[in-house]
């Protein structure tokens, strides 16, 4: 409006060029100042998001040329050498698959658990708030006091599982030493703790779908089972995609399980990949190599995110 | 009042308030282990404090992994602690890359007095020295051996501990039963050397550059505990964890027989069970009695803000009263020779116990720590380890595959 109103004084005196001039000029002021205005505002994050992540990432990157102690000790530039020998490293193989059956393995457990429970929790049952909290409860715990409570039911020898599988005259378990159960049993450890989570978002998502849509559901002759497969979970699918996202983002970068509970073993099997990260890094020193296969991780999330986003968003009806 | 001058004010009074508690302040920095923070050394550093007005030591502890990678983010940040306690290993590894202070010049002023590096044992030197210099010094010189359970072998018809594999194995099946185990290893690789060590197997050989583990000697080595847990049931399956204290838990617990450890369970087994009848025995004894040697040091990294007071603590912190103390406390077995001469000492049957494996006892990847590689190849033998141990795989199997894989990693650049 103001630009506007410049334009008709500049009009109404006959001014001509000296007038467009001023005009320019004003806008231009006008605008440099709206921009300096707009970045003022935007500054503190551009700056926060500048020193914690976009220099740490090019710092990273910078680090994953040099094999060696890069930013520690003595290092020599190697190029892309440490991600040649990532990429034909069977270990690193190994974590990787480690790391996407626990990341699938967690999230498509939490979304089935975590939905189940809301849908059963959203009906009016007697305690049902005290129920939502205990269930969420273990969510806002620290993973060190989780992996010390779940020690301490699994220890093959001192643990409460076995002492009760075995009042019961049942076989006993190695429910950590053995290499086929221990990855199950720390996705179980995961879903126990974050379930809750999911829980919570399905109940929110559940409770803003309008009763309307059920009432005219259930006029047309529509089963539950017919309402929640046309009612319930289409719109239901951007909460799905949402906690899909947030998830597997999430469990991809995890090291707490493995680290606090199995450290990586047996024999490798809960390995996984932020575990061998963090152990090339601090336990063998090599940091050029740890940050190579950090942007490696860094560029996997992206594409398992980009193909989430590819295939989820096609069936999510806002 | 307007609020920009209220502003102001309160601004100008946070700061003042914080420049007075900081003015005349300083922090001398101490990374510790956990298990290790006594109060013989609690005492010293308050003797440290009040004998250097205006100086607070900020005594932190931790677990050995938690304080690598503490300690490793420090260096990176260029902002170290003043005095490190180190597990061994870790001081020719950061010394190798110049992150940590030579000592020589201390040790010209002060060595004498102190008696270093006289009166230290010659391997708790060697150990801490890159070339002619010193980088640390040390602070605890221990071995792991057996620690048996009296009563249990009493009942079991065996009025000595066993000193060769075959009489552990007999006792090992015959206290195995009822709820209770002949044996329980431990988790953490280091343990397993003493089986390879008594089968005359050692970690590499500097001539050839290569690790000796995929020997028959030592595929015979793991073999005999693999069976000793898989075949004849007489152990139990090491717990895959980070978590170390299992063993000493069932011993305290009167659930094994017998366990491999060092001094530093001492305290936990006599608090934990004050009636617990046990001993410890010499180390077993195969094609020779040998057993792994384990100690703490302490380091000055080369960025430490404060290296002199460092040093000053340092020396109280090794001095023979406060070696002794901490053995009185806690059974630590100590470096210095005057501590092995110490009467006292000589009297305590567990620490006289102990103390008679430091001369057997070997470091066992003293040389290999040299090349820079240590660390990654002990990784892969404690995978090759637990490929055994828990997935069953024949020794003969794996420690040649190991071998060839970590003699790959020490040919390269």
């Amino acid at each position: 409006m103001a630009a506007g109103g410049s334009m008709g004084a500049a009009a109404s005196t006959g001014t001509g060029s000296g007038a467009r001039s001023l005009f320019r000029t004003r806008r231009l002021g006008r605008r440099a100042q709206q921009t300096l205005i707009a970045y003022s505002l935007l500054s503190p994050a551009i700056i926060y998001f500048t020193v914690y992540f976009f220099y740490p990432i090019g710092l990273e990157f910078w680090a994953s040329l040099f094999s060696g102690q890069p930013l520690i000790g003595e290092s020599r530039f190697a190029g892309f050498d440490n991600y040649v020998t990532a990429l034909q490293d069977a270990r690193v193989r190994q974590s990787v698959f480690a790391t996407l059956t626990y990341a699938i393995g967690v999230t498509t457990a939490s979304i089935a658990i975590g939905l189940g429970l809301a849908l059963l929790l959203n009906q009016r049952l007697p305690g049902r708030t005290a129920i939502r909290a205990v269930i969420f409860f273990p969510y806002i715990i620290s993973f060190v006091i989780v992996a010390l409570i779940w020690q301490a039911i699994l220890d093959p020898y001192t643990g409460i599982l076995n002492g009760v599988l075995a009042n019961f005259g049942m076989p006993t378990q190695n429910w950590l030493n053995d290499s086929s159960a221990a990855l199950p049993v720390i996705i179980a450890i995961t879903v126990w703790k974050d379930v809750g989570y999911a829980m919570l978002i399905y109940l929110a998502a559940l409770q803003s779908i309008p009763s309307d849509f059920y009432e005219a559901a259930s006029i047309d002759g529509a089963s539950p089972a017919q309402q929640f497969r046309y009612v319930t979970w289409p719109l239901l699918t951007p909460t799905t995609l949402f906690i899909a996202v947030v998830s597997m983002i999430g469990q991809l970068q995890e090291i707490a399980p493995a680290y606090l509970i199995t450290n990586g073993g047996p024999a490798d099997a809960t390995r996984l990949f932020s575990l061998h990260v963090f152990e090339a890094a601090f336990f063998e020193l090599n940091i050029g190599y740890a940050s190579a296969l950090s942007f490696l991780m860094f560029l996997l999330i992206l594409g398992i995110t980009f193909v989430q986003f590819r295939l989820l968003n096609r069936d999510v009806s806002y | 009042m307007s609020w920009w001058r209220r502003a102001k004010l309160f601004i100008g009074t946070g700061l003042g308030a914080l420049l007075s508690t900081g003015a005349g302040a300083e922090t001398l920095t101490l990374y510790w282990n956990a298990g290790h923070a006594y109060q013989a050394y609690a005492d010293v550093i308050e003797r440290f404090e009040a004998d250097h007005p205006g100086w607070e030591v900020r005594w932190e502890r931790f677990q050995w992994p938690d304080m690598r990678t503490k300690l490793i983010a420090d260096l990176a940040a260029k902002n170290p602690p003043d005095l490190v306690a180190e597990p061994g290993g870790w001081v020719q590894e950061f010394g190798q890359q110049g992150l940590l202070l030579p000592l020589n010049d201390f040790v010209a002023k002060d060595g004498e007095a102190m008696g270093f590096p006289e009166d230290w044992q010659a391997r708790a030197v060697e150990r801490n020295m890159l070339d002619d210099q010193y980088f640390g010094v040390q602070i605890h010189l221990t071995c792991g051996t057996l620690v048996y359970n009296v009563d249990m072998l009493k009942e079991a018809g065996f009025d000595a501990p066993p000193a060769t594999w075959e009489e552990f194995r007999e006792v090992a099946m015959a206290t195995t039963g009822g709820g209770r185990f002949g044996f329980a290893p431990n988790p953490s690789i280091g343990y397993y050397w003493s089986w390879f060590l008594q089968n005359g197997v050692t970690y590499y050989d500097p001539e050839t550059n290569t690790v000796n583990l995929g020997s028959p000697e030592a595929i015979e080595a793991i073999q005999f505990l693999a069976d000793l847990i898989q075949k004849d049931k007489a152990a139990t399956t090491p717990v895959a964890g980070s978590d170390y204290e299992g063993p000493q838990k069932l011993f305290t617990a009167n659930r094994a027989a017998m366990i491999i450890t060092g001094p530093w369970d001492v305290k936990p087994i006599r608090t934990g069970n004050p009636d617990l009848n046990w001993a410890v025995a010499p180390s077993l004894n195969h094609k020779e009695q040998a057993t792994f040697a384990g100690g703490v040091s302490l380091m000055i990294p080369r960025d430490a803000e404060h290296p002199d007071q460092a040093w000053e603590l340092l020396k109280r912190l090794v001095a023979l009263e406060t070696e002794i103390a901490v053995t009185k406390e806690a059974g630590m077995t100590m470096p210095r020779k005057s501590w092995v001469e110490n009467t006292e000492i000589q009297a305590d049957p567990i620490i006289g116990s102990f103390g008679e494996c430091l001369p057997y006892a070997h470091d066992v990847a003293a040389e290999l720590r040299l090349t820079g590689k240590h660390a990654r190849i002990d990784k892969l033998l404690r995978s090759a380890l637990e490929e055994i141990i828990y997935n069953q795989v024949p020794a003969a199997e794996v420690m040649p595959r190991f071998a060839k894989e970590a003699n790959a990693i020490l040919a390269s650049n």
